[in-house]
């Protein structure tokens, strides 16, 4: 019973994550965390390489990321900050760049103690009890896979934001990462930690100069505590040589809320998951995306929506627009647990499909092992609606600027969810450059 | 109408259907290789283009694993373990014989579930063909038919009179290679009912087919065609049920329904396989493919099922829509009570302009089972226009049970519009407490608001089986509450 699949010769690590790759990451690195990098190395040579067989990967098969183009960045150190231009709107600024990463604390939270910003080797020393609560990946409802793992092991920026109990911030915290390279491998690790009963938005930009290509394999832990809300947006702007594989996880804590808007516009290629474990009884999510492919991208996403205790709550809606040759695909899945009871889960996503060489895939899933709930998911997928469009022009608007209007109305829904005009602008800058 | 108030129905407080006929049988060794593909061959007197057509599904089959990819969990299927071939002894010469005598046994069973074979007794507006194990035993209308050019005669007597339809068609549309179980099917099928409705003709009388297992140890692999050519028209039934036995038995059924230009065909199925007791013990596999083709300009073909048998279901009634303007519906309706698991949905390949489908499914999940929808619509690159709305509704009783919903959608086209869209819930303590204020009992209300919830698809079925799918349900849900 010999299939060809099986026949296929296997390589079961990554090209260029390999035993040599790891002894020379880890003498860049501080002592403290190696232990756990090392527990994640092994766990890493010990399971299969996803293949295009797999379910999870028949739509973006692994062989399209590059890995065998691409160098493994050292880890990144603490340096000095570099200003941006909206960094006035924040009280606190990590910026990032392959020289070092720096902090600015404008408001004085960072000296009054209330929220901690530092590097994941630094945390490890320093702060070893609170650490030790992350190093387990907790926030990780699912088996880690091969990418899972390998950014755990070979991490080269790490970062711990912690907001302390019952504080609130006013203006939120910008971690900007602006890697440039010419061929690297950047593996980031960012742990988010929001204290009971505090209040934040905390604002990930990723992006790269047109001339650099990376792959970025990261990884996202989110732990909201009891009572607390986190928004958080994530906008991914990496530029089209690049491919990004994404891993975020969020455990939501007893009647803590996070709201989470993911913008995915950059990269080539893109895998993200994005899953949400509201956890404690009486934790809510909101989770919003956008995205808008173009050329020959590709954007694979897929959402968890995990309900383990009673009383939960999640809403989820993404909305994308695909042109050109571009194929986006997104999987979403609501999972109620056995016990979970009086469970509310919704889940939309919307596609518009713009160009008849372009192609969406929804995947919209209910997993459900509960009784005495309501969930439900829809999906669609369309083009432009003509009355709309044909609407627009009787009042003398042109085509282009009309179905530019049509689309960003459609965004709109989610759009004006982020409290920031510089991220909304952002979107409106991507209709303006694919619609 | 009278034959049909006092005929009997599928559903019954126990599950009725569970009695055992005794009769001889001519069987064959247990176990699967050439030479039982063989043997049912010559048992069928076919010809030597149909035993290559097997072994060729056979020898295909052998390099291919079993597909392990839906939501079931059930032991390795021993397949030489199995016998592939059983018949009534006393109905081997039935085509040698032209008045072939059927063997009182089988008589009396098809009676007891209700499909009188005596021409007397012959429901009106019905006409039935019946398969006990192996072989088809009675064909009811087969003149009036004929009259009107109509084929409808067991698929080994087709074999046999109309070779080449059964070239042309067989296998068109799911070929032997086409997954596992449709191989296994292609290579050692026994019986099941061909249809041929001629241009311009519409079938006066729902066709039926009636399917029994009776032998212990014994597949059923029954095959299905069915063609209507240009303008015309015809509307199947089909109903399933077997003996109650501690042991799994496999089914594994194919299914091929072809529209040309115009035409139109209606597919319903009410299953009602022996699903093992409250312990999961014994039942049905049902691992069926079926699949119709819209090959014509604005043909239609329509599934209707009512899964509420079987210890485990994986069926995916599909339509491919190739003639431009075609048109595919599913409807469904899923039961699953004790430690049943069904995996079933649908598929809806858009590949002409203009193209339809509509997918209405609703699941219903009691005490610890399992039940899943799984389906996909996909718009091939170039089809223009094509429009998909699906609703997938669950209905969760009972605390132990699990309801899944995993559609795929697909659209390669920018003039694409696909709708979908699901719900899960217990059932509405509201409609309850609404409908129990009126002093009706809890059993009732729950009958009433269930059977609220299926009306869209029971509305799609032949009104002698909506009748009978409304009991079913009754009956599933007994004890299943509170």
């Amino acid at each position: 019973m010999n299939t060809q699949m099986e026949a296929e010769k296997r390589e079961e690590n990554i090209p260029g994550f390999d035993a040599g790759a790891f002894e020379q990451l880890v003498l860049t690195d501080a002592e403290a965390s190696i232990a756990a990098r090392q527990k994640a190395f092994e766990r890493y040579l010990g399971l299969p390489a996803p293949r295009a067989v797999d379910e999870e990967w028949r739509r973006t098969s692994p062989q399209m990321f590059p890995f065998d183009k691409v160098q493994l960045l050292p880890v990144i150190p603490a340096g000095k900050y570099v200003a941006g231009p909206n960094d006035s709107l924040f009280d606190i600024v990590v910026s990032v760049s392959a020289d070092g990463f720096g902090v600015q604390d404008a408001s004085g939270l960072l000296a009054d103690g209330k929220v901690k910003v530092m590097g994941l080797s630094e945390a490890a020393e320093q702060e070893p009890g609170l650490m030790a609560q992350y190093l387990d990946g907790k926030a990780i409802g699912e088996e880690a896979g091969k990418f899972e793992a390998l950014n755990s092991a070979f991490w080269n920026f790490g970062l711990l934001v912690r907001i302390e109990p019952n504080v609130v911030l006013e203006r939120g915290i910008l971690v900007r990462c602006d890697v440039e390279s010419e061929a690297g491998a950047f593996v980031p690790r960012l742990v988010l930690s929001s204290g009971a009963q505090s209040s934040a938005t905390v604002v990930e930009c990723t992006g790269n100069s047109p001339d650099s290509a990376v792959i970025c394999v990261s990884t996202k832990e989110m732990y909201v505590e009891d009572g607390a809300v986190l928004k958080v947006i994530s906008l991914q702007e990496l530029n089209d040589q690049s491919a990004h594989l994404a891993n975020d996880w969020a455990r939501v804590e007893r009647n803590a809320t996070i709201e989470w808007i993911g913008l995915n516009f950059g990269s080539r290629l893109v895998k993200a998951r994005i899953a949400c474990d509201v956890a404690g009884e009486g934790s809510a999510a909101e989770l919003d995306g956008l995205f808008f492919t173009h050329g020959e991208q590709h954007v694979d996403q897929k959402t968890l929506q995990i309900h383990s205790s009673p009383n939960t709550y999640s809403r989820l809606l993404y909305k994308g627009a695909v042109n050109d040759e571009s194929h986006s695909v997104y999987q979403g899945i609501i999972v109620a647990k056995p016990g979970a009871v009086k469970v509310d889960a919704y889940q939309t996503n919307n596609n518009l499909v713009l160009s008849d060489s372009a192609r969406a895939d929804t995947i919209p899933g209910l997993l459900i092992d509960a009784d005495d709930l309501k969930c439900s998911h829809g999906a669609t997928i369309g083009n432009l609606d003509e009355d709309q469009l044909f609407y627009l022009r009787s009042r003398g608007i042109s085509q282009d600027e009309a179905r530019k209007v049509v689309i960003n109305g459609f965004y709109d829904e989610v759009a004006q969810r982020i409290p920031y005009e510089f991220i909304r602008d952002r979107v409106h800058a991507y209709v303006q450059e694919r619609g | 109408m009278s034959e049909i108030e006092t005929k009997e129905t599928f559903a019954s407080g126990e599950y009725k259907y569970g009695f055992v006929t005794d009769i001889e049988a001519d069987e064959a060794p247990k176990g699967l290789n050439e030479d039982i593909i063989r043997f049912i061959s010559a048992k069928k007197n076919e010809p030597e283009w149909m035993l290559e057509w097997r072994l060729k599904a056979y020898r295909w089959w052998t390099t291919r694993k079993e597909p392990r990819w839906a939501l079931l969990d059930y032991p390795e299927i021993d397949y030489q373990d199995i016998r592939y071939y059983s018949a009534p002894k006393k109905m081997i010469d039935r085509f040698k014989n032209e008045d072939g005598e059927i063997d009182p046994e089988i008589s009396k069973t098809f009676e007891r579930l209700g499909i009188p074979l005596g021409e007397a007794k012959r429901l009106e507006g019905v006409a039935v063909d019946a398969v006990f194990d192996s072989v088809s035993v009675a064909t009811s209308h087969q003149e009036m038919l004929e009259e009107m050019g109509i084929i409808f005669c067991p698929i080994s007597e087709a074999i046999i009179k109309h070779p080449d339809l059964i070239k042309k068609y067989m296998g068109a549309v799911v070929p032997h290679t086409d997954n596992y179980f449709a191989s296994l099917n292609s290579a050692v099928f026994t019986d099941g009912s061909f249809v041929y409705v001629p241009k311009g003709v519409k079938c006066p009388v729902e066709l039926s087919t009636y399917f029994r297992i009776n032998a212990q140890d014994t597949g059923q692999f029954e095959r299905t065609l069915i063609i209507a050519d240009e303008g015309a028209y015809v509307s199947y039934l089909e109903g399933c049920t077997a003996p109650m036995r501690d042991t799994n038995q496999l089914h594994a059924a194919v299914v091929e329904l072809i529209a040309m230009d115009n035409a139109e065909i209606k597919y319903a199925t009410i299953q009602n396989w022996y699903a093992g007791d409250e312990k999961g013990r014994g039942g049905i596999y049902n691992f069926v493919t079926k699949r119709g083709h819209c090959r014509g300009r604005k043909s239609k073909i329509s599934w209707t099922q009512v899964e509420a048998g079987a210890a485990i279901t994986w069926k995916y009634p599909s339509c491919i829509l190739e003639g431009d303007g075609s048109t595919g519906e599913f409807y469904s309706v899923a039961v699953t009570n004790n430690r049943m698991q069904a995996d079933t949905g649908t598929k809806m390949i858009h590949v002409g302009n203009n193209t339809k489908s509509t997918i209405v499914s609703k699941g219903i999940s009691c005490d610890e089972s399992v039940n899943t929808y799984r389906g996909l619509v996909q718009v091939v690159p170039g089809a223009k226009g094509c429009r998909n709305y699906s609703i997938c509704d669950s209905m969760l009783v009972g605390d132990k049970c699990s309801a899944n919903t995993v559609p795929y959608i697909e659209a390669e086209d920018s003039t694409a519009i696909i709708e979908h869209e699901a719900t899960t819930s217990k059932i509405s303590e509201d409609q309850l407490f609404y409908i129990k204020s009126r002093g009706i009992d809890e059993e009732s209300a729950i009958n009433l608001v269930v059977n609220g919830f299926c009306k869209d698809v029971f509305k799609k079925l032949p009104l002698e089986f909506a009748v009978e799918a409304t009991k079913l349900l009754e009956i599933k849900l007994e004890g299943s509450i509170g």
